[in-house]
C-alpha cells in the first residue's frame, strides 16, 4: 500500500517530530546546570536509504551538541532553539502537504467517473 | 543548503545581538569596579561580528548571516580619579576607574536591542511568507 514516496514522507515526519520534541526538551532545560543540548539527525539515514531505494532500516539518531558550555556547564542556545522550532514546524507542514498531495493523487486514481 | 534560509540568517543575528547585550551588561555591571592601582583597570568588552560566507548563495552574492568573531578589550589604563579615602588609592590619592562611557554603553544597548527586535520581525515576516508558499494548492 505505502509506496517509496509515502514511506519517505512518513520517515521525515517521524524525524521532524523527534526534533520538535528534543527542541522542546532543550528549551525546558535551558537553565539546568550541566545540561547539554540534544540534536536529532534523520536526514543522513534517510538520504542513504533513498540512494539504495530501500527504506527498511531507517534510524532517528540523537546526539548531544558540541557547542561550548556556559559557566554552569549548560550549552543550550535559546535563539537557536527558537529558530529550530519555527524551521521544524514549517518543514513538518511542508511534509504534511506533500502527503496530502500524494493521497489526493491516490484518491483521483480510485474515482470511477471523470 | 538550508530549506528556509532566512531563519538561519536572522537566527544567527539574534545570537550575535544577544552576545552584544551580554557584553554591554557586563560593562555596565563593572562601571564602578576599581582595581588596585598597579593592576590594569577593568577593560570594557567589545563584541566583534563577522559576516558568514556560504557557498550555496555565492552565485547570487548573498551571505549566510553573521557570527561572533571575537571580543576586543578596551583601554587598560582606565580613568584616573582623585579619591584619597579609597583603600586602593596610591600615594597621590589616585584610583583607577574603568574607561567606560555610560552614554556610549546605553546607546549601544539600545542599538543591540532594536537590532534584536528587527531580526525577530524578519523571522516573523519570513515565516508568514513561507507559510503562504506552503498553502499554494495544486488544482
Amino acid at each position: 500500500m505505502l509506496d517509496l514516496t509515502m514511506r519517505a514522507i512518513q520517515a521525515s515526519l517521524d524525524g521532524l517530530a523527534a526534533r520538535q520534541r528534543i527542541t522542546a526538551e532543550n528549551i525546558a532545560n535551558a537553565e539546568v546546570p550541566g545540561y547539554l543540548a540534544g540534536r536529532v539527525d534523520f536526514e543522513s539515514s534517510l538520504r542513504d536509504a533513498l540512494e539504495q531505494a530501500d527504506l527498511s532500516d531507517l534510524s532517528v539518531n540523537t546526539s548531544t551538541s558540541l557547542a561550548p558550555t556556559g559557566m554552569n556547564g549548560n550549552n543550550v542556545n535559546l535563539d537557536e532553539e527558537s529558530v529550530s522550532l519555527i524551521d521544524t514546524g514549517l518543514r513538518f507542514q511542508m511534509m504534511t502537504e506533500a502527503m496530502n498531495a500524494k493521497f489526493h493523487l491516490l484518491k483521483t486514481s480510485l474515482r470511477r467517473d471523470s | 543548503m538550508s530549506l528556509f534560509p532566512v531563519l538561519q540568517t536572522s537566527g544567527s543575528a539574534l545570537y550575535v545581538n544577544r552576545v552584544w547585550m551580554d557584553a554591554i551588561a557586563d560593562n555596565l555591571a563593572n562601571v564602578n569596579t576599581i582595581n588596585a592601582f598597579d593592576e590594569p583597570a577593568f577593560q570594557a568588552r567589545y563584541v566583534v561580528a563577522e559576516a558568514i560566507r556560504t557557498d550555496n548563495n555565492e552565485a547570487i552574492g548573498i551571505g549566510g548571516g553573521t557570527r561572533v568573531a571575537g571580543v576586543e578589550f578596551g583601554d587598560e589604563q582606565g580613568r584616573l580619579r582623585y579619591q584619597p579615602d579609597h583603600p586602593y588609592a596610591n600615594e597621590q590619592g589616585i584610583v583607577r576607574y574603568p574607561d567606560i562611557d555610560l552614554g556610549d554603553q546605553m546607546t549601544q544597548l539600545i542599538i543591540a536591542q532594536r537590532s534584536y527586535q528587527m531580526n525577530l520581525t524578519v523571522i516573523d515576516r519570513a515565516r508568514d511568507a513561507y507559510l503562504q508558499a506552503l498553502n499554494i494548492q495544486p488544482r
